[in-house]
C-alpha cells in the first residue's frame, strides 16, 4: 500500500460519487448542480496538489541558491586566506630586510676601526722588522731606536684604541641582533641602547650630513623588550631619511625620552625634513600605505612599527605632520611590559 | 479595424515589470496578452486585483476576437501560480463558450522542472489550445 498524501480528499470524493448515484434516484432535478459541485471539488483538489509541487519546487530552488551562496562563502574565505598568508609573507620579508640594513650597518662600521687597527699593526710589522736588520748588522743607533719606540708606542695606543671601538660595537650589535631575531624580555638601559641601535645606522646617515641628537634620562632602566624598540627605531630613522630630507639638505633628527609617570615612557622622534600632508599623515599606519610604490617603499614599515608598539609594548603610537614642518612620532608605552601570555614571536623577528 | 464593444474600457493594460512583480502587457484590440518577467509580490490582491477586473470586462464581452495568451514568467510564488491557474480557468470558461484560445507556456530551455510545472497547468484545460515554447536562457524576458 502507497502513501496518498491526498488520501482524504479521495475518500470524500469517493462518497460523493456514491451520494450522486443516491440523488440521481431520490432528486434528478438537483443533479446537475451537484455535479458541478463535484468537478468544483476536483478541480480545486488538483490546484491543490500543483500547488504544493509549485511549493516544493520553490523550496527546491531557495536550497540550491543556498549552497551555491554557501559554496561561494567558503571560496571566498580560501581567497582571503591566500591573502593573509601574501600579507603576512611581505611582513616577514620586510622584517628580514631591516635585520638585513642592521647588519650590512653594522658591518661597515666596524670596517673603519678593524681597517685602522690593519693598518698600524702593518706599519709596526714594518718598522720592527727594518729595527731589526739594523741590530743585527749592529748598525742599532741610539736616536734611530728612540724614534721607534715612540712610534710603537703610538700604534699600539691606535691599535688598542680601534680594537677596543670594534669590540664595542660588536657587543652593542650582537645584543641588538639577539634582541631582535629572538624577542627577548630583559632589563636594559634606554640611553645606552638607543647609542647601540643607531651606531648600526650611522653609514646610512652620516654620509650626507644627517645627524641624530638624543635626549634622554642617563638612569632610565626598561623592563621590556629592546629588540622591539630597536627595530621601531630603526624603521622611524629609515623613514626620515627616505621620506623626510629631500636629497643633498643635511637633515636633523631627535630622539626626545621623558617618563610622564614613573611607570610610563614617551618617546619622541621627530625629523625637520619635508613633513606631510594631514591626508598622508592619516594613513601612515594602514598596510601598504607607501608614496614610494614602486620606489623601494612596500608601505608595511610603520604598519609593523603600529603593531609592534600596540601588541608587543602595550602601549600606543601617533604621528603629528605638516608639509614643510617636519614629522614627530610619539610613544608611549609602560616602564615594565605588563605580563600577558601573548605569543610575542608573531610579532617579531 | 474591428469595432469594439463599449463596455471595453481600456485598450490596453500595461504593467512595466518590477523585481518582485511581472510585466504585464495585455493587447486587448488584438487580443494579445503576455506576462513576463518574475512574480512574488508583496500584495498579491494589489497586484492581481486591477489585472483580473481588467481581463473579466475582456472576457466578458460576448463578441470577442480570437485571444493569445503567452505566459513568459521565469519565476512565481504559490499565490501568483494559484492565480495563474483562476486566469487560465477564465480563458478555459471562454474557449468552452466557443472563443478560440491558445495558451503558450514559455519555458527556458534546459528549465526541465518549469516544462512540468507547464504540462501539470494543462491538465485542466479542455479547450484552450495548449502549447509549450523554449525561449533561449538568460535572454530578454
Ligand atoms: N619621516 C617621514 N616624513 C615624511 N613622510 C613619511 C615619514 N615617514 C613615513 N612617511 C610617509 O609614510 C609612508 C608610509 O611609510 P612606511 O609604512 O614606512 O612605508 P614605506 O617606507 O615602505 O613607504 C611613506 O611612504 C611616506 O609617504
Ligand atoms: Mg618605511
Amino acid at each position: 500500500m502507497s502513501f496518498n498524501l491526498f488520501a482524504a480528499e479521495e475518500e470524500a470524493l469517493a462518497k460523493a460519487r456514491a451520494l450522486e448515484t443516491r440523488l440521481g434516484a431520490l432528486a434528478p432535478d438537483c443533479l446537475p448542480e451537484f455535479r458541478d459541485l463535484i468537478a468544483a471539488f476536483e478541480l480545486s483538489t488538483r490546484e491543490q496538489q500543483r500547488l504544493v509541487r509549485v511549493s516544493d519546487r520553490l523550496q527546491g530552488q531557495l536550497n540550491d541558491a543556498i549552497h551555491e551562496l554557501d559554496r561561494q562563502r567558503s571560496e571566498a574565505e580560501a581567497a582571503l586566506d591566500h591573502l593573509r598568508e601574501a600579507q603576512e609573507a611581505m611582513v616577514q620579508s620586510e622584517k628580514l630586510a631591516s635585520l638585513g640594513a642592521l647588519v650590512a650597518g653594522v658591518a661597515h662600521e666596524i670596517n673603519t676601526p678593524v681597517g685602522i687597527a690593519v693598518s698600524c699593526a702593518s706599519h709596526l710589522a714594518d718598522a720592527t722588522q727594518a729595527m731589526r736588520r739594523r741590530a743585527d748588522g749592529g748598525t742599532l743607533g741610539k736616536a734611530e731606536f728612540a724614534r721607534y719606540l715612540a712610534t710603537a708606542v703610538d700604534t699600539t695606543d691606535l691599535i688598542l684604541g680601534n680594537c677596543e671601538r670594534a669590540s664595542q660595537l660588536i657587543a652593542g650589535f650582537k645584543q641588538v641582533a639577539v634582541d631582535r631575531a629572538s624577542a627577548v624580555r630583559r632589563t636594559v638601559n634606554l640611553a645606552a641602547y638607543i647609542q647601540d641601535t643607531l651606531v648600526s645606522l650611522q653609514p646610512k646617515f652620516r654620509p650626507s650630513g644627517h645627524a641624530v641628537a638624543v635626549y634622554c634620562p642617563a638612569d632610565l632602566e626598561l623592563d621590556s623588550y629592546p629588540g622591539v624598540l630597536s627595530q621601531i627605531l630603526s624603521n622611524l630613522v629609515m623613514n626620515a631619511l627616505t621620506h623626510a630630507f629631500v636629497d643633498g639638505q643635511p637633515g636633523g633628527m631627535a630622539i626626545t625620552v621623558d617618563c610622564p609617570d614613573a611607570d610610563t615612557v614617551r618617546m619622541c622622534f621627530a625629523d625637520n625634513g619635508r613633513g606631510m600632508s594631514e591626508e598622508h599623515s592619516a594613513r601612515v599606519f594602514e598596510p601598504f600605505f607607501t608614496t614610494r610604490r614602486g620606489r623601494g617603499g612596500s608601505g608595511l614599515g610603520l604598519h609593523i612599527v603600529h603593531n609592534l608598539v600596540a601588541g608587543v609594548l602595550m602601549g600606543s603610537i601617533t604621528v603629528c605632520s605638516a608639509p614643510d614642518l617636519g614629522t614627530s612620532f610619539t610613544l608611549q608605552f609602560p616602564r615594565r611590559t605588563p605580563d600577558r601570555d601573548l605569543p610575542v614571536e608573531a610579532l617579531t623577528m | 479595424m474591428k469595432v469594439r464593444a463599449e463596455n471595453h474600457a481600456m485598450d490596453c493594460l500595461t504593467i512595466p515589470a518590477t523585481g518582485r512583480t511581472p510585466g504585464v502587457s495585455f493587447d486587448f484590440a488584438n487580443g494579445h496578452l503576455r506576462m513576463t518577467g518574475e512574480s512574488y509580490p508583496d500584495d498579491v490582491a494589489a497586484f492581481f486585483g486591477p489585472v483580473f477586473e481588467a481581463l473579466r470586462g475582456f472576457l466578458d464581452d460576448p463578441d470577442g476576437g480570437p485571444i493569445r495568451f503567452d505566459m513568459e514568467l521565469l519565476y512565481f510564488n504559490s499565490s501568483s501560480a494559484k492565480a495563474l491557474m483562476n486566469i487560465f480557468q477564465m480563458l478555459e470558461t471562454v474557449a468552452k463558450g466557443g472563443r478560440p484560445v491558445t495558451l503558450t507556456w514559455c519555458v527556458e530551455e534546459n528549465d526541465e522542472s518549469m516544462r512540468e510545472l507547464g504540462e501539470d497547468f494543462a491538465e485542466d484545460l479542455r479547450h484552450v489550445v495548449f502549447q509549450m515554447r523554449e525561449m533561449p536562457a538568460g535572454g530578454p524576458p
